[in-house]
C-alpha cells in the first residue's frame, strides 16, 4: 500500500438505489436484489431432475451435502445464540438412532417415523444438555465435543440399540431423487425460517444473548429458558438429517456418532461465515464435493479439512458469504489520505 | 485381585498424568486449549521413532525429541496461535485443525502398522504385592512424580517460572510489570510440548504408536484438566488418581469399554455439577459460567 | 497486507502442488503388457490402510499381471487384459460413518463401471451393508476379508437377490472349527481345561469367541473369562490379571486390530503362565519376531488361509510366497498379513477362470460360471458351497486350508497345526 492512500469501500449505487422501497420502481434493481437468491434456489430445485446428466453418484454427493448443510444451519443457529457447538454428531446421531427404534421395535413407517424421530430427538437433545447450558464459550464446547462420543461408548458398552453392530436391513426409501428433493426443501425452508425468526422480536432476544447474556439477565429474561428453547430449535434440522441419512442407508451403527459429522458442520460454517445461514449452507454445498474430488487421496482430504479450516479461520475469518456479499455490494477503491484532515 | 488393581491403578493414573500434564500447563499458563497436543504427541513419537531408526543412542534421540517437539510447540503459537489468540472459538478451531493435519497426515504416511514402537527403555521386572510389574511402568510412576515437583520448583522457585505464573494470574498487572505476554504464551506451548514429548517416549513403548491415540489423548487431558480445575497442581493430582482408578475399576468388574466412557462422563458430571473443577477457585467458575 | 495475503496464496499453492506430486507417484493401475482389447475392470473398495488391505491389493496386483503377461483372459475367442482400480474406504478406523464406505463403493461403482469387484468390504458391518448396494447394481463380489457368517444367512433367506456375493476366505465358523480342534489337541496333549477369551468388540470376533466358548463349555473346560475390547485398545491388565487369578492355561485372543500385539507384550511384562492361542494380527508375518523384539516365544497364532505361511503339502504357497518376494521385495513378504492375500490371489484365477465358463462379462452368467468353480490355488482346493463361501477343512487336496503356526527361538514360525502342513509338535514355551 502507499503511503499517503487509504482504501476506500462504498456501496454500489444500485445498491443504494434498492435499498429502498423503491426497488419496485424497476426490475433490473429488483433483480439485484433477488437474483442471486433466485437463482441458488433455481439451481437446488432443478439439479435432483438432472440425474442423466450428472450421473448417480453426484445425486448422492448433493444429498450428503445437504444433510451438512442442515447440521451447519443447526449449528450456526447455536452459534447465533452464543453456544458454539464442536459435536454435531450428538444431534445427528440421536436422531439417527430414534428413527432406527422406531423402525426396528414399532415398524412405523418412513413418512411417520421421521418426523416423531426429528421432534423427540430433539427434545431429548436438549433434556440432555438442559443443565450444562450455564456454561459458556470454550466449556459449553467441550461439553458438545464429549457428549456424541460418550453416547456412542455407552452404547458400545451395554450393547443397547444393536451395540457394536447397529441396527440394519431398516425400510427402504423410495430412492436417491426422493431423498435429495426431500433435503433440498428442507435446506430452503430451514434457511427461510432462521432468517425470518431472527428478524422477529424472539430473534431480538436471541441475538442479545450472542451478544451480551448479562444485560438480556438484567432485562430480567431467562437466559437459560431462551437458550434451551434455541437448542431445541437448532436441534430439530440435525435430528431430522440423522433421520433421513439413516433411512436412506437402511442402517444406523456408532458411526452416526462420528466425528466427521462434526467436523464437517463447523467447517462449513467457518468457510461459509460463521452466524450467517445462508453462508453455512454455501459452505456445506462448497466443501461436500470439494472432499469427494479428494477422494482419492485417501485419508490426506481429512488433512485438506484442516488446512481449509485453519485457512479461513486465519486468513478469512469473515467466511466466503460475507465476502461475497461485500463483493456484490461494495466496491473499492484507492483515495489520498487528506492530509489536513489528519491534522484535525 | 485387589494387589494388581492398586499397583495398576496407580500406573494408569501417572500415565494420564504424563499426558495431561502439557495440555493442562499450557492451559493454565496462556489460557489457550491447545486441542493439537494430541498430534504433538504422537509427533514426537515418529520423531523418536525415526531418530531412533537413524541409529543415534537412545539418550541423544530422546533429548532431541523434547527438544525439536518444545520447538514445534513454540512454532504452532508463534505462527499460527498467536493469530486468532483472545477469540476462544477461533484458537480452539485453529489448534485442534492444526492437530487433525497433523494426525490425519500421519496416517496417510501409513504409520499405522504394529512396526512403528518405540523400545523400553529398561527390560525387566520385580514382584511387588504379588503383582508383576516391569520396570518401564514402575519408571512411568516415578517420572511423572519428578515432573510434578519440577513443575512445582519451576513455577515457585525461578524467574520465569514466576513470571509465567504472574501472568497467568493476571493478564494487565504482569503486562504493568513488563512481563511480554507472547513471550510467556511461546514459552508455555514450548514446555507443553516437551511434556508432550517426554510422555510420548515414556508410554508409548507400553504399546505401538498409532493414530487413534492422538484423538484419544486430547480427550484424556481435557478430561484430567477439567475435573482437576485449573492451575491447581494438587487438583490435577487427585484427578488423576480418581480417573486412573475409576478405569481399572471399571474395565475388571464391569467391561473394558467403560475404560474411554469414564473420561467422557467425568467431562460431563464435572462440568454439569461443579464446573471450577475439584479444587478449582472461585475465579473460574465467573469465566465459565 | 496484500503482501501477507500474496504469501498464504502462495502456501496453499505450494501445499496442493505437494500433494499433487506425491500422489502422482502411486500407481493406481497396473500396466498391461500383452493382453489387448478392451480391458476387464476390476474394482476393489476397500481399508487401502490396513494391512490386509495392503497386502490384498498387492496380491491381486500381482495376479493381475501375471494373466495379462501370460495373455490375459480369453473371452468367447478374444484375448481381454485385467485392469485393477482401487477405491480408499477407509473402514479399517474405529468410527468411520459407515455412509462414508458406501459412497464409496458406489462411486467406483458408478464412475468405473467395473465388471467384478475383488477384495470387498473389509469390516463384516459393512459387508452387509454393502451387500444391498452390490444386489442393485448385479457385480460379481468376491469378498477375501470380512468373515461374517451372517452374510451366508442373508444368501440362504434371498439368494436371488443376493447371488452376487461370494466368500474365498476363512469365515467366523471356520475359525471356530479350527480352534475347537485345536483346544482339543491341547487338552489331549498337554491335560488343560482352563482358557480364557479375550476378543475384539467386532463382529467376526465376537462371533468366534462365542463359538469356541461354546465349544469348551461343552467339552469339560472351564471358561475362566470372556473379555471383549472395544477397536483401538491398547491396554489389557485387566484381563490378564483375571486369567492369571483364574489359572487359565490358554489364553484364546481373537484381533485384528495393530494394538493386539501389546497384549502378548503385556502378558510377558505381568508374567502370565499362559500359552496364547489364537490370532493376533500383527503377531503373524515373518518380520513380527523384530517388532516385537523376541516377546513372541510360544505364541500359537493361526494364518486364517495359507499362502502367506509358506507349508509345504501346498506347492503353490511356496510359490506365491517367492514370486511376492521377488516383486515387491523381501521386507514386504516378511510383513505379509495372516489374513486376505492369499485367497485375494486367488480370487483374480478364479474369476478369470468363471469370465472364460461363462464367456460374457454378465454379472449373471459370470455368477452362475462362479458358482461352478473347482480349482486349486495357493489356499488349497477351491470350491463354493451352495450359500457361496469357500469350503474350508483340513485336507488341501480336498478343501481350501487354515492353519496355525508356533513361534519358536530365533524367530521362526513353525507350522503345528493341521497335521497336513505340522512340521513339529506343539512345544510349551519356558515361561509356563
Amino acid at each position: 500500500m502507499k503511503a499517503g492512500y487509504r482504501k476506500e469501500r462504498i456501496d454500489r449505487g444500485i445498491k443504494a438505489r434498492a435499498d429502498d422501497i423503491f426497488a419496485i420502481s424497476s426490475y433490473r434493481e429488483i433483480l439485484y436484489l433477488t437474483g442471486p437468491r433466485i437463482l441458488a434456489v433455481l439451481a437446488l430445485l432443478i439439479y435432483p431432475l438432472l440425474t442423466d446428466v450428472t450421473g448417480a453418484y453426484w445425486q448422492t454427493v448433493a444429498f450428503i451435502a445437504c444433510i451438512i448443510a442442515l447440521l451447519t444451519l443447526s449449528w450456526n443457529f447455536l452459534f447465533s445464540v452464543g453456544l458454539v457447538s464442536l459435536g454435531q454428531a450428538y444431534f445427528f446421531g440421536v436422531g439417527a438412532y430414534f428413527t432406527g427404534f422406531f423402525d426396528r421395535t414399532i415398524g412405523l413407517p418412513p413418512l411417520y417415523s421421521i418426523p416423531l424421530a426429528t421432534v423427540a430427538g430433539a427434545i431429548l437433545c436438549t433434556i440432555i444438555i438442559y443443565p450444562v447450558l450455564r456454561l459458556r464459550g470454550i466449556y459449553f464446547a467441550l461439553i458438545t465435543f464429549a457428549l456424541p462420543l460418550f453416547l456412542m461408548r455407552i452404547i458400545e458398552a451395554t450393547g443397547y440399540l444393536g451395540g457394536t453392530e447397529g441396527i440394519s436391513g431398516l425400510q427402504r426409501l423410495p430412492g436417491i431423487t426422493f431423498s435429495l428433493y426431500v433435503t433440498v426443501v428442507i435446506v430452503l425452508a430451514v434457511t427461510f425460517i432462521f432468517l425470518r425468526l431472527f428478524d422477529t422480536d424472539y430473534g431480538l432476544v436471541l441475538r442479545a444473548i450472542h451478544d451480551n447474556d448479562m444485560s438480556v439477565l438484567a432485562g430480567g429474561l431467562n437466559v437459560q429458558l431462551y437458550k434451551a428453547q434455541a437448542v431445541f430449535i437448532a436441534a430439530m434440522p440435525a435430528t431430522f438429517a440423522g433421520a433421513l441419512m439413516t433411512l436412506h442407508y437402511r442402517i444406523v451403527g456408532m458411526p452416526a456418532f462420528a466425528v466427521e459429522y462434526s467436523i464437517l458442520p463447523l467447517t462449513a460454517a467457518v468457510v461459509g461465515g460463521t452466524g450467517t445461514f445462508a453462508g453455512g449452507v454455501l459452505g456445506a454445498f462448497i466443501l461436500v464435493p470439494f472432499s469427494e474430488l479428494l477422494r482419492a487421496f485417501g485419508t490426506l482430504r481429512i488433512v485438506m479439512y484442516g488446512i481449509m479450516l485453519l485457512f479461513f479461520v486465519v486468513g478469512l475469518p469473515e467466511g466466503i458469504y460475507r465476502f461475497a456479499q461485500r463483493k456484490y455490494f461494495q466496491f473499492e477503491r484507492i483515495v489520498p489520505l487528506e492530509e489536513k484532515a489528519d491534522e484535525k | 485381585m485387589i494387589e494388581s488393581m492398586l499397583v495398576f491403578g496407580l500406573v494408569n493414573s501417572a500415565v494420564l498424568m504424563l499426558l495431561a500434564l502439557g495440555f493442562s500447563l499450557t492451559f493454565g499458563l496462556s489460557g489457550v486449549a491447545n486441542f493439537s497436543h494430541g498430534g504433538i504427541y504422537l509427533f514426537a513419537g515418529y520423531l523418536a521413532y525415526f531418530l531412533l531408526k537413524m541409529g543415534l543412542p537412545y539418550f541423544i534421540a530422546v533429548v532431541l525429541t523434547i527438544f525439536i517437539t518444545a520447538l514445534l510447540g513454540a512454532a504452532i503459537y508463534k505462527l499460527i496461535v498467536i493469530r486468532v489468540r483472545g477469540i476462544v472459538l477461533n484458537e480452539v478451531i485453529a489448534t485442534f485443525a492444526i492437530g487433525i493435519c497433523m494426525l490425519e497426515f500421519f496416517r496417510w504416511l501409513g504409520f499405522v502398522t504394529y512396526e512403528y514402537s518405540l523400545p523400553y527403555i529398561a527390560r525387566g521386572r520385580f514382584t511387588i504385592f504379588e503383582t508383576t510389574l516391569d520396570y518401564q511402568r514402575s519408571l512411568i510412576i516415578v517420572v511423572a512424580l519428578l515432573l510434578a515437583v519440577f513443575l512445582w520448583f519451576f513455577t515457585h522457585r525461578t524467574k520465569t517460572g514466576l513470571a509465567l505464573l504472574g501472568m497467568a494470574q493476571d493478564e494487565y498487572t504482569a503486562l504493568a510489570v513488563g512481563i511480554d505476554s507472547d513471550w510467556a504464551a511461546t514459552y508455555s506451548f514450548a514446555i507443553g510440548g516437551a511434556f508432550a514429548a517426554i510422555a510420548a517416549v515414556m508410554i508409548l513403548p507400553l504399546g505401538i504408536i498409532n493414530i487413534n491415540i492422538g484423538y484419544e489423548v486430547l480427550l484424556i487431558a481435557l478430561a484430567v484438566t477439567v475435573l482437576g480445575g485449573l492451575e491447581s497442581t494438587k487438583g490435577l493430582i487427585l484427578a488423576c488418581i480418581i480417573l486412573g482408578y475409576a478405569q481399572v475399576i471399571t474395565s475388571t468388574f464391569f467391561a473394558p469399554h467403560w475404560k474411554e466412557a469414564v473420561y467422557l462422563a467425568a467431562i460431563l458430571i464435572v462440568l454439569a455439577v461443579k464446573p471450577s473443577g475439584l479444587l478449582g477457585k472461585f475465579k473460574e467458575l465467573e469465566e465459565r459460567v | 497486507m496484500k503482501k501477507k495475503k500474496a504469501l498464504w496464496g502462495l502456501l496453499v499453492a505450494l501445499m496442493l502442488l505437494s500433494v499433487w506430486s506425491i500422489s502422482g507417484c502411486s500407481p493406481q493401475e497396473a500396466p498391461t503388457q500383452v493382453a489387448s482389447g478392451e480391458p476387464i475392470v476390476v474394482a476393489i473398495p476397500t481399508a487401502l490402510g490396513s494391512i490386509e488391505g495392503r497386502d490384498g491389493v498387492r496380491a491381486i496386483e500381482m495376479a493381475v499381471e501375471e494373466i495379462n503377461a501370460a495373455g490375459g483372459v480369453n473371452l468367447a475367442g478374444e484375448q481381454r487384459p485385467f485392469e485393477v482400480v482401487t477405491i480408499d474406504t477407509r473402514e479399517h478406523e474405529a468410527g468411520i460413518p459407515i455412509h462414508d464406505a458406501l459412497a464409496a463403493l458406489e462411486r467406483i461403482i458408478l464412475t468405473e463401471e467395473p465388471h467384478a469387484i475383488l477384495f470387498g468390504a473389509f469390516r463384516s458391518e459393512v459387508l452387509l451393508a454393502s451387500m444391498d448396494v452390490i444386489a442393485e447394481h448385479k457385480i460379481p463380489y468376491i469378498v477375501t476379508t470380512a468373515m461374517t457368517p451372517e452374510m451366508q444367512t442373508k444368501i440362504a433367506e434371498n439368494y436371488d437377490e443376493y447371488k452376487y456375493i461370494f466368500r474365498m476366505c476363512l469365515n467366523a465358523p471356520y475359525l471356530v472349527m479350527y480352534l475347537n480342534q485345536m483346544m482339543g489337541y491341547l487338552e489331549t496333549e498337554f491335560g488343560f481345561n482352563k482358557a480364557f477369551i479375550v476378543a475384539q468388540d467386532v463382529l467376526w470376533a465376537k462371533g468366534t469367541g462365542g463359538g469356541v466358548e461354546a465349544w469348551l463349555n461343552n467339552n469339560n473346560w472351564e471358561v475362566v473369562g470372556f473379555d471383549v475390547y472395544p477397536t483401538g485398545a491398547g491396554d489389557f491388565s485387566s484381563s490378564l490379571t483375571k486369567a492369571r487369578q483364574g489359572g487359565a492355561q490358554v489364553i484364546v485372543p481373537i484381533f485384528d486390530m495393530p494394538q493386539s500385539g501389546v497384549l502378548v507384550k503385556q502378558a510377558r511384562d505381568m508374567e502370565v503362565p499362559a500359552l496364547l492361542a489364537g490370532f493376533i494380527s500383527p503377531a503373524a508375518p515373518e518380520n513380527a519376531w523384530d517388532v516385537f523384539e523376541g516377546e513372541l516365544d510360544g505364541l500359537i497364532n493361526f494364518i486364517f488361509e495359507i499362502g502367506p505361511l509358506p507349508a509345504e503339502a501346498v506347492p503353490m504357497s511356496i510359490e506365491f510366497n517367492k514370486k511376492f518376494g521377488e516383486k515387491f521385495g523381501e521386507s514386504a513378504r516378511a510383513s505379509l498379513a495372516g489374513h486376505a492375500p492369499g485367497p485375494s490371489y486367488d480370487s483374480v484365477y478364479v474369476l478369470k477362470e468363471a469370465i472364460e465358463r461363462a464367456g460374457s462379462l454378465d454379472g449373471d452368467a459370470i455368477v452362475a460360471a462362479l458358482e461352478e468353480t473347482d480349482t486349486y490355488g495357493v489356499i488349497g482346493r477351491i470350491r463354493f458351497d451352495e450359500n457361496h463361501q469357500v469350503v474350508y477343512g483340513m485336507d488341501p487336496a480336498e478343501t481350501a486350508l487354515g492353519g496355525a503356526f508356533q513361534w519358536r527361538e530365533p524367530g521362526v514360525r513353525v507350522p503345528v497345526f493341521p497335521e497336513m502342513i505340522a512340521e513339529d509338535d506343539i512345544e510349551l514355551p519356558p515361561y509356563m
